[in-house]
């Protein structure tokens, strides 16, 4: 069995007496494409900082391939590529400039190879100053630097932030085809329709704490059923004797919508003895299954 | 240390060492061109010094008047205002800011993803201060030579300058490490540079103060300025042991401490 890319363990970590993550246990496999979601100040960047050792762990521990992130931060960091949220590269330096910096982290070349090719894919102008670029330039500049030395986990924080769909589409056939070749990522954002097309599993984080780690496809097909259901009139409307509804029906009118996670059987049976006018049952989108957890 | 770190970084405070080096240089040669002026009008001068606070003479690095009037006490005074001051301030806003503005400007989140330890980063971006500090040092030294050559009246001793030059480095390097360890202190990013502009002049008129009232000279000793030989002119003017001793152990210490804070230091950006 081969090592974890990512294998946290019990993760807690404290601003003195305020929440930045608790107890966090999470494991991410070789090759995987793992999303890790949550609301602006659930955890997701301290996470990351604490696996890239900027913070340290209060308790718990961290592992990259099977690397402790305090002890062999060094040995991680060559094997790792790193795209934070802010986009901040040093603005006083040209475009050429900043790629060849970091890529000399790596090897002693620079890696001009790699930088051509991938200035290329992103339709970067070397020359341009980066105080002079845009947001969505930085973040491509992020990116490009991220990846100079083909690392074998990627760790990416709201990379999407800025970027135009042409190179979001870019970056991730990008993404796909180095995790094809073997590249962990390690995917945080709060765009679900980013992780929900690009990642296989995925972890929700709030307020600190792991709520669920889920395949994405079992979060989908997991029973919860979104369930519009028309009555003959507003009087009729009853859902009683029906267990399974998860949070609170909408009702407008003579309908209601709610989300179900019961048997459909009993569903249609506790509905058959009513007047139905109409009725439809749908998969959730990620989003709303998001925002079911998150209530 | 990580020379590629190294190399951008002095290439980024380039600019500014050598505003700095101008700056003082420039001063330096502007003041010592007024030497021959100065000695020509020497009874003017005395009268006009004479209506001068002590307090104020004192605080100019002035602590006999007739030292003026030779060569070397003319640009020691000067040299106190320039470089001892000056020099401090560059020392410190320098290394306060180097570890730091990575932090404040969210370049932090870049630099400590490469593969470097924070030793690396801290003994590189040190040795940038360093090396600036002394540049700044061996450049004013030699220009502030120069000039003594050439506006001279009568020779000088070059034995003191020496050892007064060498004074104003370790004085300069010991602000460069306490500008390290007062940024390795600091929790959340913003720039302490006004700290430190304050913290060097506040030692200065500290040392000023001791020296012009009575009763107040063991405060000097809470300063480095105490431990500087300002005496250019004295006969047995010399690098004491206990200065030395004091500057190198305390800016070694200051850096050691500094590292082991800069390890286990927390990133908040």
């Amino acid at each position: 069995m081969s090592t974890p890319a990512i294998q946290i363990s019990d993760l807690t970590k404290r601003y003195g007496k305020d929440r930045g993550i608790d107890n966090i246990n999470l494991q991410v496999e070789e090759g995987e494409i793992f999303g890790f979601i949550g609301p602006n100040g659930a955890g997701k960047s301290t996470t990351i900082r604490v696996l890239l050792n900027l913070l340290f762990p209060t308790s718990g521990e961290a592992r990259i391939m099977g690397l402790d992130v305090v002890r062999d931060s060094k040995v991680i960091k060559q094997k790792t590529g790193y795209v934070p949220s802010d986009a901040n590269a040093y603005p006083q330096m040209e475009t050429n400039e900043f790629l060849q910096y970091c890529g000399r982290f790596f090897s002693r070349g620079g890696n001009e190879r790699r930088i051509d090719e991938l200035t290329e894919l992103f339709e970067v102008d070397r020359k341009r100053k980066i105080a002079d670029l845009s947001m969505g330039n930085r973040k491509k500049i992020s990116i490009i630097q991220s990846l100079l030395h083909e690392p074998e986990l990627l760790i990416v924080d709201e990379p999407t932030m800025g970027l135009d769909p042409l190179m979001q589409a870019r970056f991730f056939e990008l993404l796909r085809s180095e995790s094809r070749r073997g590249m962990t990522v390690f995917y945080s954002s709060h765009t679900l329709s980013d992780v929900q097309m690009l990642c296989k599993r995925v972890a929700i984080i709030r307020e600190g704490r792991i709520i669920k780690v889920e395949e994405i496809e079992t979060l989908r097909k997991r029973q919860l059923k979104k369930i519009f259901v028309e009555f003959g009139s507003a009087e009729e409307i009853s859902l009683a004797g029906l267990p399974g509804i998860e949070g609170t029906p909408t009702v407008t009118g003579r309908s209601v919508r709610f989300l179900y996670s019961g048997e459909i059987n009993q569903l249609l049976s506790v509905l058959s003895s009513r007047n139905i006018a109409d009725m439809t049952v749908e998969e959730p989108s990620l989003e709303e299954i998001f925002m079911h957890y998150y209530n | 240390m990580n020379m590629n770190l190294f190399r951008r970084e002095l290439r980024s405070n380039a600019l500014s060492l050598l505003i700095w080096t101008s700056v003082i240089t420039a001063l330096t040669a502007l003041t010592m061109s007024f030497y021959g002026v100065f000695l020509e009008n020497n009874e003017k001068i005395l009268a006009m010094i004479s209506i001068i606070p002590e307090g104020t003479l004192q605080f100019k690095g002035i602590s006999d008047v007739d030292d003026l009037f030779s060569v070397l006490g003319f640009y020691s005074a000067n040299n106190v205002i320039y470089m001892l001051v000056l020099g401090s301030i560059y020392s410190i806003v320098l290394s306060s800011g180097i570890l730091l503005r990575e932090e404040y400007n969210k370049t932090a989140e870049f630099l400590l993803a490469w593969p470097l330890s924070r030793s690396e980063i801290f003994f590189s971006k040190a040795a940038v201060v360093f090396m600036n500090v002394a540049v700044i040092n061996i450049v004013t030294a030699v220009a502030g030579y120069i000039t003594l050559e050439i506006v001279k009246r009568e020779p000088f001793s070059t034995d003191a300058f020496i050892i007064m030059s060498a004074y104003t480095l370790l004085l300069n390097l010991f602000f460069a490490s306490l500008g390290l360890f007062m940024s390795t202190l600091v929790k959340r990013a913003r720039p302490i540079t006004t700290l430190s502009i304050g913290l060097v002049l506040i030692l200065y008129f500290i040392f000023t103060i001791s020296n012009i009232t009575e009763g107040f000279s063991v405060i000097g000793y809470a300063t480095p300025y105490k431990f500087v030989g300002m005496d250019t002119l004295a006969p047995d003017y010399r690098l004491e042991f206990i200065s030395v001793l004091y500057f190198v152990g305390l800016s070694l210490l200051l850096t050691f401490i500094a590292v082991r804070l800069y390890r286990r230091k927390e990133i908040y950006l």
